[in-house]
């Protein structure tokens, strides 16, 4: 694998140079600081876009053209890193080795064409008539937010945790911004995107290198020069002194609990090393100290799991369970987040989170879309390549672990509570 | 060790049958760190009850499942999670309706955890204690799915069109059944379905073939092939259990379920060819690219969906599943479109383009592959070398022929709405 970083002005393109793959990627990343009554126009948009273009007047014809193109499939995504809300185009196409000369070329064309062609009215707004249809669906989208219980609950005990932080902000959108948008704003959102926002294109594949930049020079024009001022990192919330008990209803047999923590003053390489070895101890796994405990030993739940937020300084334990055990997972949970401060874990605790990291970290370059995300991250958090970040956190020693589980505190306690009658 | 050459991939598969039954299957990747094993037996959720020896056994509901949970039970008191952790192995099991299958993925150690991930499932260890203890967790477990409103609607839509499938029986079963599970419940499963010749390892990845074939041999060749049961069920009909349902469920938007029950007597193809020819008719009719996802997309009638096929004895069933604000209008429309069936040749050409870069591309993608080539050994009981060269031979004609035998009216409508 070989890894290339290019300055293009307006851009910075990263190519990924591997004979791994029968494919080519390119993913196109927009970012910009996060407004929270923009997520929904950015949902939007990111969906009218793959409706039509001036080209391509409908989604169907768009549809055949990426199977003309030997399946070129396009995808798009929404999501929040820290202060930053991250827009990405997705196509991948086969080698033309495996379909005909020229068809790579021709697939970024259409990427390009999808990106930079939108497919306006001659006043130059999206069509009213799509844009019902992507209101339409994303309405339906919104009403279902509770089908997803655990996602559901994870939203609302992040707006108790912090309400106004962009840690609270729903990636879904929100009904009453959608309710405003209209093809006039919806336009001043793309332009603002396309003039704005900073961009990376990603390429993984293999190629040339110079033919590459060419390509991407030709279907990729940003005028713009950008330089970036807001930080990435959020500023950790302030541990409430006692504990939020915070607590919904739904009609469901099972309850979700979530517990948020913040993790006050990490230093960058506690971020980027301690913490995530934490994670793996406490709540990474199967073998990790919550499962063994809270499901193996006393049959509380069938899920639980800790996740880390490092750009939003949050930790996060999330379970399935009975309402009935609430108290008593809650105390195990305390206990076993205690045990841990008090460094009640062995030598080979830490080995065994060091080894799924090594492995983690060995399988990035077998998934191309792993690689992009991975490069993505150490832009964002500023990290070393992946070989010297293995070398030193196979350094990092059980003293420094206890460090950071000391900096972590439960803040708020939620629980979807599942209140089906069973009879019924 | 038979070699099988994966036609136009640039790889080719091993398979070795053992005497005593147990299919290997090997697929070595040169240019991946990483590998993936899964240790299989065609033993799920099927099996209601059975007869050996003129003798008849009925098993509780959902416990292919609980007996998948009880085998990480070990006697020397080392978790098999903790065993693959250790080398940063993951490692996880899964219960389907026809069979259950462990798995361990990473990067290291290929050899001892493929020794372990044998062993583990070669030793079984219940006591009375560690099968109460799983029951609250497999509680927690039905308790998550029922919440689930697409899995809910599945599970009805199955009840809808079967008369006595146990595919009408959620793969877990129910509370009540599942408390009245005992260990030797547990040993009456194992003992009959987890046997060499009910088995098959299959892997993928990083390793050398022949050490691996060492190791298999070494571990298991003293085991001996088994009397199968024969399973016990009455035989499904043709037409559908119940035409129509409307369920009151947990829902703001309302779901819809269509399924077409399709009877395969008569139907003069070998199961491969069917299954590619009627997925090949469902994708033209209701696939990303079709008149009819348009005209749905255009009346804003249709959210999201959902379609899937699905195989018993001698039925096939076509799911549709979908989110739709307007849900007696999609019927109507999904209707429409299995009334007047049209395949031009256009789409039917395109369908197999894309099909055939599809092949191409999962390649690359071990965990794509490994599912598909599973999948493949658990319907056809055979890695298919030459699947790109039966897609580009797929004739239009065939296939209006089988559109012809079919009575896609033969079907269940499934209504889901707010309480």
């Amino acid at each position: 694998m070989k890894y290339i970083k290019k300055d293009l002005g307006s851009f910075n393109l990263h190519l990924i140079k591997t004979k791994k793959f029968k494919t080519t990627t390119i993913r196109v990343v927009f970012h910009t600081p996060i407004i929270k009554e923009d997520i929904t126009k950015r949902n939007v948009l990111t969906d009218i876009l793959l409706q039509s273009t001036k080209k391509y007047d409908s989604r169907r014809s768009l549809t055949i053209e990426s199977e003309e193109l030997y399946s070129a499939d396009i995808s798009t995504s929404n999501h929040r890193l820290g202060n930053y809300i991250f827009t990405s185009f997705t196509l991948q196409s086969l080698n033309d080795k495996y379909t005909e000369i020229g068809n790579l070329d021709k697939a970024f064309e259409f990427l390009g064409e999808i990106i930079f062609h939108p497919d306006f009215t001659e006043k130059g707004f999206f069509r009213e008539e799509k844009l019902d249809i992507v209101k339409t669906n994303t309405n339906v989208a919104l009403n279902s937010i509770k089908e997803d219980a655990t996602g559901y609950s994870l939203i609302r005990a992040s707006e108790a945790y912090e309400k106004d932080s962009p840690v609270s902000y729903r990636m879904i959108g929100y009904q009453e911004d959608l309710d405003n948008i209209t093809v006039e704003s919806l336009k001043d959102c793309y332009q603002k995107m396309i003039d704005n926002d900073y961009v990376d294109i990603f390429v993984v594949g293999d190629f040339d290198s110079q033919e590459m930049v060419l390509t991407i020079k030709k279907y990729f024009k940003f005028k713009k020069i950008k330089k970036k001022k807001k930080p990435y990192l959020l500023e950790a919330k302030k541990c409430r002194k006692r504990r939020l008990f915070a607590k919904e209803t739904i009609d469901n047999s099972q309850s979700k609990l979530a517990i948020m923590c913040p993790i006050s003053k990490l230093s960058e390489y506690e971020r980027n090393y301690p913490l995530t070895l934490a994670n793996l101890i406490i709540g990474g796994g199967t073998d990790s100290k919550l499962f063994q405990e809270v499901r193996e030993k006393n049959s509380l739940c069938y899920t639980i799991y800790s996740m880390v937020n490092k750009l939003d300084s949050v930790f996060i334990i999330m379970a399935g369970i009975d309402r009935a055990n609430f108290n008593k997972t809650v105390d195990l949970i305390t206990k076993n987040l205690l045990n841990m401060k008090k460094g009640k874990f062995l030598e080979k605790d830490i080995q065994t989170a060091k080894e799924f990291f090594h492995t983690a970290a060995e399988e990035v370059e077998e998934n191309e879309y792993r690689m992009i995300s991975e490069c993505l991250m150490e832009e964002v958090l500023g990290l070393p390549p992946l070989k010297e970040r293995i070398a030193k956190m196979n350094g990092v020693t059980k003293s420094e672990i206890v460090k950071v589980f000391k900096k972590i505190n439960m803040d708020t306690i939620f629980l979807l509570e599942g209140v089906k009658n069973e009879d019924n | 060790m038979k070699t099988i050459e994966l036609e136009g991939l640039d790889i080719s598969a091993y398979k070795e049958t053992l005497s005593n039954g147990l299919e290997i299957y090997m697929l070595p990747y040169e240019n991946k760190n990483n590998y993936f094993i899964t240790y299989a037996t065609r033993f799920g959720s099927d099996v209601l009850e059975f007869e050996k020896k003129e003798v008849k056994t009925k098993l509780p509901l959902g416990i292919a499942h609980f007996l998948e949970h009880k085998m990480f039970e070990q006697e020397d008191g080392i978790d098999p999670f903790t065993f693959f952790s250790n080398s940063g192995t993951d490692s996880n099991a899964s219960t389907s309706f026809d069979n259950t299958q462990y798995i361990c993925y990473g990067t290291k150690q290929f050899s001892d955890n493929l020794r372990y991930l044998i062993h583990f499932v070669s030793n079984p260890y219940f006591t009375e204690e560690n099968v109460e203890k799983e029951k609250g967790i497999i509680g927690e477990e039905i308790k998550m799915y029922q919440d689930i409103p697409d899995y809910k609607l599945e599970m009805e839509l199955r009840k809808a069109i079967y008369h006595y499938s146990s595919r009408r029986i959620d793969i877990a079963g129910t509370m009540e059944e599942v408390n009245r599970i005992t260990k030797e419940d547990l040993h009456t499963c194992y003992r009959n379905y987890y046997v060499p010749n009910n088995m098959f390892l299959l892997m993928a990845g990083k390793f050398e073939k022949e050490e691996a074939l060492k190791i298999i041999k070494k571990e298991l060749e003293y085991r001996h092939k088994e009397e199968l049961p024969n399973i016990v069920e009455k035989e499904e009909p043709k037409n559908v259990f119940k035409a129509t349902k409307t369920l009151k469920e947990n829902v703001e938007v309302p779901k819809i379920g269509i399924g077409v029950k399709i009877s395969t007597k008569g139907i003069k193809m070998k199961p491969l060819e069917l299954d590619l020819y009627l997925n090949m008719i469902t994708t033209i009719l209701f696939g990303s690219s079709s008149e009819f996802r348009e005209r749905v997309r255009q009346k804003k009638i249709l959210s999201s969906i959902y379609m899937e096929w699905e195989t018993i004895t001698n039925i096939k069933t076509f799911y549709i599943m979908a989110t739709s604000i307007k849900p007696k209008e999609l019927i109507e429309e999904i209707q429409k479109e299995l009334q007047n069936i049209h395949i031009s040749k256009n789409t039917f050409e395109r369908i197999k383009k894309v099909w055939i870069a599809n092949e191409v591309k999962m390649i690359d993608n071990m965990d794509s592959t490994i599912n598909n080539l599973y999948d493949d050994i658990l319907r056809y009981n055979e890695i298919i070398p030459n699947k790109i060269e039966r897609i580009r031979n797929m004739k239009i004609e065939k296939c209006n022929k089988l559109i012809e035998q079919i009575d896609w009216n033969n079907k269940s409508i499934i209504r889901m709405e707010k309480k």
